[in-house]
């Protein structure tokens, strides 16, 4: 059973203070974004990347690499943020946001920047293609993971489920899969636009063994996501108790911000929230 | 006097057991489909290269994207519009955006499930594939041919849809017939008209173009096996030398080969056209030869219709 030592926590979060940052950097340049899940889902991509995967961000494509789809792919900022912070580009490309032909769309493209696993943004493709992805590196036998971020929104769509049975069924235990549970879609609460609750008792019905915990403690993400699977033979899902916007005063669980365009004093405010961030944590970002 | 009759699943089936020897990343996926779509012999051949996934097409093709990034070649084979139109998205995003080096085969396509009615055929499957960036469209119009292209699409690398049908074909082609994807195959020459066919009725087309030169008509005959990329530059000839192109398909009128040709001519060669096909309607029910023949597909037909067209 692995446990995150303390002082380990304290420096992922400030990983994921200066993912934020990266991800105001994006919105500075391209002046709009969807900052709501990005933000929501971002302590799960840094813990990631800097803790629970095995990768190498010199060689993006090394074949022992665990995998991470984000399937929910309007939440791309999220995963750039990450990917610049942790090496795989240089930050001067997160200027590029926004501009004709940048690497970093506003959906991600695998074929435009290395790091990206899959083009998503299109909802309901990320975890066929992440049980896929198990399925291959299961049966050679490499013992490498794949994680896979889902929106809660998205479970509305059909294919999420056909996958989601293909992988219990294929007792693919190498597959983790985070359901990032803002609460919040564009049309308002999920439980009102279209509920998929309880999810817990849906997704083990489907054959994986669930967890739900605080998808904004490092501590609770590093643990579940190294310990798994809990239940050999079975996928696992971990279900994110999360808050969408996290870490912007103005925004945090307000609807109006899935897509936010960014006016100046809001992005004054959203520098100031990250800098009262910084203080309380004591490290130095840049 | 009629040739080698075979049956397309059980060629193909074959073909894949000789890739599946070849190649070893060569994996098949089946939607509770295998045994109808000729792949029970690699299954029983390489039962840990074939996954079973229950009829979800919108899922197979992502898992089959996933699979392909971790360099498996996967092959997944079931009826033509439950491969094409239901997972479009999937096929569009995840085979053609992602570039993953995935075989998407349609079997029973066109009109060969002529009695269980609309649904299950597949009349738009070239129209809405081959507007998919990179995606290579195969049409093979005999056993033989089958055969070619299945080693070929497992060799390419990239996304691939290629459809067969169901009823037993004509062998066209010797074994030595040297196919290549991408190529359109010279089959008869002339310099009165140029009839092009594709898949299925290709067969159709041969027998027409049989019987319009025992009348005398000079007929040039294309096989166009592969769809996209087309073979321009043996097109445009054949618009340059016999001035007039009919075209045959087991297919609608819309974005189909005819479609494909079309769309080259006008902007390169604009040469008097006609198209045989289906147009714009959901085809009937019916036994299959029948149903051919209400779409004008049957060797006379396409015959008289050449007769009439040419000047």
């Amino acid at each position: 059973m692995y446990i995150l030592p303390q002082e380990e926590r304290l420096e992922l979060e400030c990983k994921a203070l200066a993912a934020r940052k990266n991800v105001l950097r994006m919105i500075k340049a391209g002046t709009s974004g969807h900052v709501g899940g990005a933000l929501s889902i971002i302590d799960t991509i840094t813990a990631l990347y800097f803790k629970v995967m095995k990768i190498d961000p010199a060689n993006p494509q090394w074949g022992g690499r665990d995998r991470f789809v984000l399937s929910a792919g309007h939440k791309c900022l999220a995963a750039y943020a990450v990917l610049a912070e942790r090496g795989f580009f240089e930050k001067e490309v997160l200027d590029s946001y926004g501009s004709l032909n940048s690497k970093i769309p506003g959906h991600p493209d695998m074929n435009k920047l290395p790091g990206v696993e899959s083009n998503t943004g299109a909802l309901g493709h990320g975890l066929s293609i992440g049980v896929g992805m198990a399925l291959g590196l299961k049966v050679d036998g490499g013992g490498q993971k794949v994680f896979v971020a889902m929106g809660d929104g998205e479970l509305a769509e059909g294919s999420n489920w056909e996958a989601a049975a293909a992988a219990s069924h294929h007792k693919l235990d190498n597959l983790l899969v985070f359901v990032d549970r803002n609460r919040l879609q564009i049309g308002g609460l999920t439980v009102d636009v279209m509920s998929y609750e309880p999810l817990y008792e849906r997704w083990k019905a489907f054959g994986w063994k669930v967890q739900t915990i605080n998808g904004h403690d490092m501590k609770a993400i590093v643990e579940s996501a190294t310990n798994a699977p809990a239940a050999p033979g079975k996928p696992t899902c971990i279900i994110l108790d999360t808050v969408k916007s996290k870490g912007l005063s103005f925004a945090e669980n307000q609807v109006d911000y899935h897509y936010w365009k960014a006016n100046q004093d809001q992005m004054a405010q959203a520098d100031k929230d990250l800098a009262e961030i910084e203080a309380r944590l004591t490290c130095k970002v840049n | 006097m009629q040739s080698e009759l075979r049956d397309p699943r059980k060629t193909f089936g074959e073909a894949l057991v000789a890739v599946g020897e070849k190649l070893p990343n060569v994996v098949a996926l089946s939607a509770d489909s295998s045994s109808g779509s000729g792949m029970s012999p690699f299954q029983k051949k390489f039962p840990e290269r074939h996954f079973e996934f229950g009829i979800m097409e919108q899922g197979i093709v992502g898992i089959s994207a996933g699979l392909a990034t971790t360099g498996k070649i996967p092959f997944f084979v079931a009826i033509a519009p439950f491969v094409t139109s239901r997972p479009f998205e999937m096929f569009r995003n995840d085979l053609g955006y992602m570039r993953q080096n995935v075989k998407v085969v349609g079997r029973c396509a066109g009109m060969t499930y002529s009695d269980l009615g609309a649904t299950h055929q597949s009349l738009e499957d070239v129209a809405i594939i081959r507007t998919i960036p990179g995606v290579t469209v195969v049409n093979p119009g005999c056993p033989i041919e089958i055969i070619k292209a299945t080693h070929a699409i497992a060799e390419h690398v990239g996304p691939v849809y290629m459809k067969l049908g169901g009823p037993k074909m004509e062998v066209l082609f010797q074994e030595d017939y040297d196919f290549q994807l991408g190529k359109g195959v010279t089959m008869m020459d002339g310099s009165d008209v140029t009839i092009i066919g594709t898949g299925t009725v290709l067969q159709k087309a041969h027998s027409a173009a049989q019987l319009l030169t025992k009348k005398g008509v000079s007929v040039r005959l294309i096989n166009i096996h592969t769809i996209k990329p087309l073979d321009e530059e043996l097109i445009l000839k054949a618009a340059r030398e016999t001035k007039q192109i009919v075209t045959v398909e087991e297919h609608y009128l819309a974005g189909g080969l005819g479609s494909a040709i079309a769309e080259l001519l006008a902007l390169n060669c604009p040469t008097r056209m006609r198209m045989i096909g289906v147009d714009d309607q959901f085809a009937s029910n019916g036994p299959y030869e029948e149903l051919l023949g209400l779409y004008g597909l049957q060797p006379e037909q396409i015959a008289e219709t050449v007769t009439t067209f040419i000047q």
